[in-house]
């Protein structure tokens, strides 16, 4: 077996209404004035209601920022940072989705270091704790409750800042399924097939998986291939929710761990140049990368497909890894018609791609960290082919 | 017991290592293109290497202190350099470890790593010149 470290050091509480108990999670972590970075269309729903009376049980209203937007930025973590020194903030809650979980991030870093939030960017730099930070995710695909890392926009720049440390990590990860049953059936697919796109690329990453990155890998695609299509088609029912849910955690902490891959550098690199859905475009992208890995990757493949889709398939016994390999594959892309989502780039809503865009998609791509850990060695023309066939 | 004995030793190594970079053309094509400064922080020795393409014409390459500002930094044990240039570091694994410490714009000190991977077979004949007795 090969050497490995395996780090996980959020606390994870799942249950129905779990949140009611934040205001003492947070008195355990010496806290008691947090600032609480919300999705709005949450906060306005009033789902958010139960939480902020628990949060007025330490004594004062809590001071709350509703205006992160889709795509965060240097100027609405600023904004943020300068609301909770006024209100003198001691911690962070953050409920959303991966936009407001990674907003609440950079703003830990802004409230505990201060200076020039550039002087953090990059890997592994930041040096100490930073403020407590509980997160609720309200979309079952992101993994940012429990990653290491977060990204945001330097709109004036135009590029994305990429900060990465163990530091980053939330304290908490408070999952409650009822948070999500409201999720339109769209976004419930395209943040899902993100969490199966980081299972399946945690569990090939090149030279960094585990046992334990393994386990979490194959239970949490199992858990989303049996039940993400139940919750596309039944929002409301609480057991598939609650499975998605928990999936998408275990595959964040199992991407965490191990890295991803080539999926998701291309789908990085598509969605700063035209502004694309993360998890939708990981869903056109990821049997096209699997197709690209099949080679390097098929005996994986095959077991992921053994233990996550045996139930699937009566004959799978005694069939070849690359019948099984395929088999996965086709699922994915069955999945992708069940759906109703695009199957292409185009269909995604890109425009043509001239050999410029090609060629400027294909650099990020080659320059994103994710592509580090990818199971096959690309070069550009690689890239070029494969967004020309996604296309 | 580190590699390097010392700090001029670990300088006098890195910089005939990058003077080598610099003579080889498609090498240094690349890297000039890039126009980044990066600066490299050793510990164990301790040591500081900044490469300076920022001109696009001339890499420049300096040891020890160095008044211009990087562009990316990256911090590690001078140890773990000298197995990075014998191809022997998983990069992923490191960066996920914590071994090397990368600041800045990460993306763009990645995109110059397969640029540099003619330069591993280079560094044992660098190591060889300056008598380090380490079996590579």
């Amino acid at each position: 077996m090969n050497p490995f470290i395996f780090q996980s050091p959020t606390k994870v509480l799942f249950g129905e209404y779990t949140t009611t108990g934040c205001a003492d999670l947070l008195l355990e972590l010496g806290a008691k004035r947090p600032l609480l970075v919300a999705d709005g269309f949450l906060l306005e729903s009033g789902m958010l209601d139960p939480m902020i009376d628990n949060l007025r049980g330490l004594g004062e209203e809590p001071c709350i920022f509703a205006e992160v937007p889709s795509d965060s930025d240097v100027a609405c973590v600023d904004k943020a940072a300068q609301l909770a020194r006024e209100h003198g903030c001691d911690s962070i809650v953050a409920v959303g989705g991966g936009s407001v979980i990674d907003t609440a991030k950079v703003v830990a870093i802004c409230l505990t270091l201060g200076g020039d939030l550039l002087d953090y960017q990059g890997l592994n730099c930041i040096e100490r704790k930073l403020v407590p930070l509980v997160v609720v995710p309200t979309t079952a695909g992101t993994g940012s409750e429990v990653s290491f890392v977060a990204m945001i926009k330097d709109k004036k720049e135009g590029k994305k800042l990429l900060f990465g440390s163990p530091y980053l990590a939330p304290d908490v990860a408070m999952l409650d399924p009822t948070l999500i049953l409201s999720l339109p059936p769209r976004l419930t697919a395209a943040t899902g097939m993100d969490a199966i796109t980081h299972g399946i690329e945690a569990f090939v990453a090149s030279g960094t998986f585990s046992v334990a990155t393994d386990a979490l890998c194959l239970e949490s695609l199992r858990l989303m291939f049996r039940h993400l299509p139940e919750a596309f088609s039944r929002g409301d029912d609480m057991e598939a929710r609650s499975a998605t849910l928990v999936a998408s955690t275990m595959a964040g902490i199992a991407f965490t761990n191990s890295g991803v891959g080539i999926v998701h550098a291309l789908a990085h690199s598509v969605g700063a140049k035209f502004g694309t859905h993360h998890g939708m475009t990981n869903a056109v992208l990821l049997p096209f990368g699997m197709e690209f890995n099949m080679e390097q990757a098929e005996q994986r493949f095959a077991r992921i497909a053994d233990y996550a889709l045996a139930s699937d398939c009566l004959e799978f016994s005694g069939k070849s890894d690359s019948y099984k390999a395929a088999f996965l594959l086709d699922r994915i892309r069955n999945l992708l018609v069940e759906f109703s989502l695009p199957k292409s780039l185009k269909e995604l809503g890109l425009p043509e791609l001239d050999d410029d865009v090609l060629n400027e998609l294909s650099c990020m791509a080659a320059s994103d960290p994710a592509i580090m850990f990818n199971p096959r060695e690309t070069t550009d023309e690689d890239l070029i082919e494969i967004i020309k066939r996604a296309y | 017991m580190a590699v390097f004995s010392s700090t001029e030793e670990l300088h006098r190594i890195m910089e005939d290592l990058w003077n080598a970079i610099k003579s080889d053309e498609q090498m240094a094509g690349q890297l000039l293109a890039s126009r980044l400064i990066v600066q490299f922080h050793y510990r164990e020795p301790e040591g500081r290497l900044t490469i300076d393409c920022s001109d696009g014409v001339e890499m420049k390459i300096h040891s020890g202190e160095c008044e211009k500002k990087p562009i990316v930094e990256m911090f590690m044990k001078s140890d773990v350099a000298h197995e990075f240039w014998l191809g022997k570091v998983n990069v992923p694994m490191a960066l996920l470890q914590g071994k090397i410490v990368s600041k800045g714009p990460v993306s763009k000190a990645l995109a110059l790593l397969p640029a540099l991977k003619p330069a591993y077979p280079m560094y044992p004949t660098v190591i060889k010149n300056n008598g380090l007795k380490v079996s590579v």
